[in-house]
C-alpha cells in the first residue's frame, strides 16, 4: 500500500479537543518516513478535493480546477493559499504543535513539502510554469499561527 | 448504597469549595459539571412563535435540520415560507443509505448500495444523546420512533496494532484491570501516608473504602485474580450450573502492559458528556427524521434548487437558483426575510451582499475531513462468534472505529457494520481514493481485528465528506481564535439575512447545534419582523 503521511500529524492531543460527533479514542498510528514528493502529497491530500487530474468538481458549490488555472502563474498565490487555506480549503501551514492545528484537525506540511506540492501542481494537469519554488521562498512568506 | 447524591449533607457550595481547595481549577470544573451548574442545554422547551406580521414571508435556504426546524416554526407562526433545497430529498446531512439507494459524489463516482432489505448505514449522524432535547422534541412531535443506540459495550474490543501482538483486547478486561490497579496504587499511597497532607484521616478511611469498591480490590486492597475482580473483568470460564459450574478466573493484565499499550485511551470513551448513556437512534435509520420533516413541510420545499446568488435590498431578499429539472434557466425567489443554512464552504462561493463582518465570518470556518464506510457481511459474526451486540470497537488503525448495529440483534441473514469512521489526515487519504478502494482498505484493516471479514464480506459503500456535493465537508471546525473573532458576526442578522446551522452553534457536529441555532435565529428574525410591522 502507499506510504502514509501519518508522521506529519503531531500526536493529536484528543483531550484538548472537544468530542463533538467525533470519538476516535486513539491518536493516529505513528508513521513512517516523511513523504516529500509533491506528487505523493497531491495524491494523498489535495486530490480529495481538487480531483486526481486537477479538474476540480461542481456540486451545490465547487472545488476549483488547478489544470489551466491562470492564478497559478504567480507562485506566491498557490503557496499562500496552501499555507493559510481559504474558505472551504483548510490551512496546511499551521505550526505542527499548535492548538489551532488540532482544533481544525487539519495537517501540517513543512515548507519543503509545500514547495514540492506547489511545484507539482504548477507543472502538471497541462500547467507549464518553469520557475521552481524553493523551501526558502516558502519560509519567507507569512504563515498562519506564527507570531 | 441507595443514595447516589454522595454529598453527605454538605451544601453544594460547600462541596464545591472543598473540591476547589483540594484539587485546583480543572477538578472544580468537572465537579461543577457533575452537579449540573455549568453546561446547561440552550433548549428551553418548544418555541411556539406566534403572530407573524400579516403577509410577511421568509425564504429558507437548505432543507437540513436547521432549515426545516426554522420552516416548521415560522410556518406555525403564520409566515409565508418557502424552502429551496439542492438535493431531491429533505434532511441534508441527516441521511441514511439503504439497499437500492444510489449516491454520486463530487468527481462523478456513483455507488449503488447493495445492502439487503432493512439494512442500512448512516453516513452522517448516527446517535443522539438524551440531553439533545431540541432534536429529540422534534422526533417526538413528528412521530419518529426511537430505539437505544449502544455506545459503550464492555464486550467490544480495544485494539492497538502494536500492542499485545496485535491481538484485540476486551474493553471489559482493560477497563477493570486498569481501574483495579490504579485503585490499588492509590490505596498503597494512602497506606504509606503519601496523602496525609492532602486528605484528612477520616477521609482517608472513606477513600480506601471507595477505592475498594471502585477498583474491585480484595480485603487487603489488592487487585488480584479471583471472584472479586472476576465480577468486573469476567472469567476464563464463567460460572454455570451443575457439575461443570465452577468458575475459573483469568489473570489480570499487568498495569505496565496496559499503560504501554495505550489501550487505556479507550476506557473513558463513554464518559464524554455527549456519549453518556442513554443515547438514541431513529428506528430505520437517522434519515427518518429528515423524511418526517419533509412530509410535514410538503409543498413548502422546492427540491433540486441550487442557490446561486443572494441579494438583499431595503424591502426584501432576492435569491437566484438553478432548477435541475429546467437546466439553463435561472429562477428567482423573493421574500421579506431570508434564513440561510447553506454549509459555509458552499456559501463562501455564492455571491451575496452582506457586510464585511459577516462575509469574513463565512470564510473563516473550514470543514473537517471525515469518512464513513458501511460494510455488509453474509452473517452477523460479531454477534454469533464474538458476542458483541452493538457498541464500538476502537483501534489505532486508520479505520479508528468498528461500529456494530444497535438493532436487529440475533437476526439471521446478513448484517451491516460501520467499518470505518475516519478523521484527520487518514480521512484526507481515504477521501483521495475511489469509493471502491476505500471499501477495500476498510476490509483489509478490519480483518486484523475480525478475521471473519476475509470470508464473510459481501459489499460496501463509502462516503467521504469532503466529496459530498451538498456540504463539501463534515462539519465546521472553529479555532478558539476564529470563534472569538467571528462567531458573533456569523450569528448576527445582517439586514434581512440571518444564518443558521450546525456551524452557527457551540454544538458543532451535532444535529442539536443545527436545531438550537435555527430556533435562536428565527426568534430574533421574528422580533425584527414584528418590530418592522407588516410585510414589505
Ligand atoms: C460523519 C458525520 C457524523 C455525524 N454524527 C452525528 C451524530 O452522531 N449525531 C448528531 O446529532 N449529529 C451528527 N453529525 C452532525 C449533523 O449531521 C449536523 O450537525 C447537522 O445535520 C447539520 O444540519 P444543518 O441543517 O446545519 O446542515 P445540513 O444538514 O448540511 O443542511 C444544509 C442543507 O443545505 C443544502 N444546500 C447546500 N448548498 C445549497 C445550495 N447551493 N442551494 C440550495 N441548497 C443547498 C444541502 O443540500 C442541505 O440539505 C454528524 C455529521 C457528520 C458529517
Ligand atoms: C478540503 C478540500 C480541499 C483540499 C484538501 C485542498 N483544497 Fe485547495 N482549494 C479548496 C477550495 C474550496 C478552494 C477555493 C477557495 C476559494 O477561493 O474560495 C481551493 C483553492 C486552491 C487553490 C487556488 C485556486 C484558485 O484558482 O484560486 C490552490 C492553488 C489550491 N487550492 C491548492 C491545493 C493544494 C496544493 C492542496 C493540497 C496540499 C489543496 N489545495 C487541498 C479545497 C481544498
Amino acid at each position: 500500500m502507499r506510504r502514509t503521511l501519518l508522521w506529519l500529524i503531531p500526536m493529536l492531543c484528543l483531550w484538548l479537543v472537544p468530542a463533538f460527533a467525533d470519538d476516535s479514542s486513539f491518536p493516529d498510528t505513528p508513521g513512517q518516513d516523511p513523504v516529500q514528493s509533491g506528487e505523493q502529497i497531491y495524491m494523498q491530500i489535495c486530490q480529495g478535493c481538487h480531483m486526481p487530474a486537477g479538474q476540480g468538481a461542481v456540486g451545490a458549490g465547487h472545488y476549483p480546477a488547478l489544470g489551466g488555472d491562470a492564478a497559478l502563474a504567480a507562485w506566491k498565490y498557490p503557496v499562500l493559499t496552501v499555507l493559510g487555506g481559504r474558505h472551504g480549503m483548510p490551512p496546511f501551514g499551521l505550526p505542527a504543535t499548535s492548538l489551532a492545528l488540532q482544533e481544525l484537525r487539519t495537517v501540517h506540511l513543512s515548507d519543503a513539502q509545500i514547495a514540492n506540492v506547489v511545484n507539482y501542481i504548477r507543472t502538471s494537469f497541462g500547467n507549464h510554469y518553469p520557475d521552481m519554488v524553493s523551501e526558502a521562498q516558502v519560509a519567507a512568506l507569512p504563515h498562519p499561527g506564527r507570531r | 448504597m441507595a443514595s447516589d447524591s454522595g454529598q453527605d449533607g454538605l451544601t453544594r457550595r460547600e462541596l464545591l469549595r472543598r473540591v476547589g481547595l483540594m484539587a485546583g481549577g480543572s477538578v472544580m470544573y468537572q465537579a461543577m459539571n457533575s452537579l449540573a451548574l455549568a453546561a446547561e442545554s440552550p433548549w428551553k422547551g418548544p418555541t411556539e412563535l406566534k403572530g407573524a406580521p400579516p403577509g410577511a414571508s421568509v425564504l429558507i435556504l437548505g432543507a437540513g435540520m436547521a432549515g426545516m426546524t426554522a420552516a416548521y416554526e415560522l410556518r406555525n407562526a403564520g409566515y409565508k415560507v418557502q424552502v429551496l433545497e439542492f438535493n431531491n430529498r429533505a434532511g441534508g446531512r441527516n441521511w441514511t443509505l439503504h439497499g437500492g439507494d444510489r449516491y454520486t459524489e463530487l468527481g462523478g463516482e456513483t455507488q449503488h448500495c447493495e445492502f439487503d432489505p432493512g439494512l442500512y448505514i448512516n453516513p452522517g449522524p448516527w446517535r443522539i444523546p438524551y440531553h439533545h432535547h431540541g432534536i429529540l422534541s422534534y422526533c417526538k412531535r413528528l412521530g419518529v420512533a426511537l430505539e437505544p443506540f449502544v455506545q459503550v459495550n464492555y464486550n467490544a474490543l480495544l485494539h492497538g496494532s502494536k500492542a499485545f501482538g496485535g491481538k484485540p483486547q476486551r474493553f471489559r478486561e482493560i477497563k477493570a484491570d486498569y481501574q483495579g490497579q490504579v485503585a490499588e496504587l492509590l490505596a498503597k499511597a494512602t497506606h504509606q501516608h503519601a496523602l496525609d497532607s492532602l486528605v484528612t484521616r477520616e477521609d482517608q478511611e472513606r477513600l480506601l473504602e471507595s477505592l475498594r469498591g471502585w477498583g474491585a480490590l480484595d480485603s487487603d486492597f489488592r487487585y488480584v485474580a479471583g471472584d472479586v475482580s472476576g465480577e468486573r473483568r469476567g472469567y476464563l470460564k464463567p460460572p454455570g450450573g451443575g457439575l461443570t459450574a465452577r468458575p475459573e478466573s483469568g489473570t489480570p493484565i499487568q498495569l505496565d502492559d496496559i499503560l504501554q499499550s495505550g489501550l487505556w485511551r479507550g476506557v473513558s470513551s463513554g464518559d464524554h458528556y455527549d456519549m453518556q448513556t442513554a443515547l438514541f437512534q431513529p428506528v430505520g435509520g437517522m434519515g427518518r427524521i429528515g423524511e418526517a420533516f419533509g412530509r410535514e413541510l410538503a409543498g413548502l420545499i422546492r427540491y433540486q434548487a441550487k442557490v446561486t446568488s443572494i441579494q438583499q435590498d431595503a424591502a426584501g431578499v432576492t435569491v437566484h437558483y438553478d432548477d435541475a429539472s429546467k437546466p439553463g434557466v435561472s429562477q428567482t425567489a423573493r421574500a421579506d426575510w431570508c434564513l440561510c443554512t447553506i454549509p459555509l464552504p458552499i456559501l463562501a462561493e455564492i455571491p451575496m451582499n452582506v457586510g464585511e463582518q459577516l462575509g469574513a465570518a463565512i470564510g473563516a470556518v473550514p470543514y473537517a475531513s471525515s469518512v464513513k464506510v458501511g460494510l455488509q457481511f453474509k452473517r452477523r459474526f460479531w454477534e454469533e462468534d464474538d458476542h458483541i451486540f452493538g457498541g464500538i470497537s476502537y483501534t489505532d488503525l486508520p479505520i479508528t472505529n468498528i461500529g456494530y448495529p444497535s438493532t436487529g440483534f440475533h437476526a439471521n441473514g446478513k448484517g451491516v457494520l460501520l467499518g470505518a469512521y475516519i478523521w484527520g489526515l487518514n480521512a484526507m487519504e481515504f477521501t483521495s481514493m475511489t469509493p471502491g478502494e476505500r471499501v477495500q482498505k476498510a476490509v483489509e484493516y478490519g480483518s486484523q481485528i475480525h478475521p471473519q471479514y476475509k470470508t464473510e464480506f459481501d459489499n460496501g459503500v463509502a462516503v467521504a465528506w469532503h466529496r459530498v456535493p451538498f456540504t463539501q465537508g463534515c462539519y465546521g471546525m472553529w479555532t478558539t481564535e476564529a470563534r472569538a473573532r467571528h462567531y458573533d458576526d456569523l450569528c448576527a442578522i445582517d439586514g434581512r439575512i440571518a444564518l443558521a446551522g450546525e456551524h452557527a452553534s457551540f454544538i458543532g457536529g451535532w444535529q442539536e447545534g443545527a436545531v438550537t441555532s435555527a430556533l435562536d435565529a428565527v426568534g430574533r428574525l421574528h422580533q425584527r419582523a414584528v418590530a418592522q410591522g407588516a410585510s414589505a
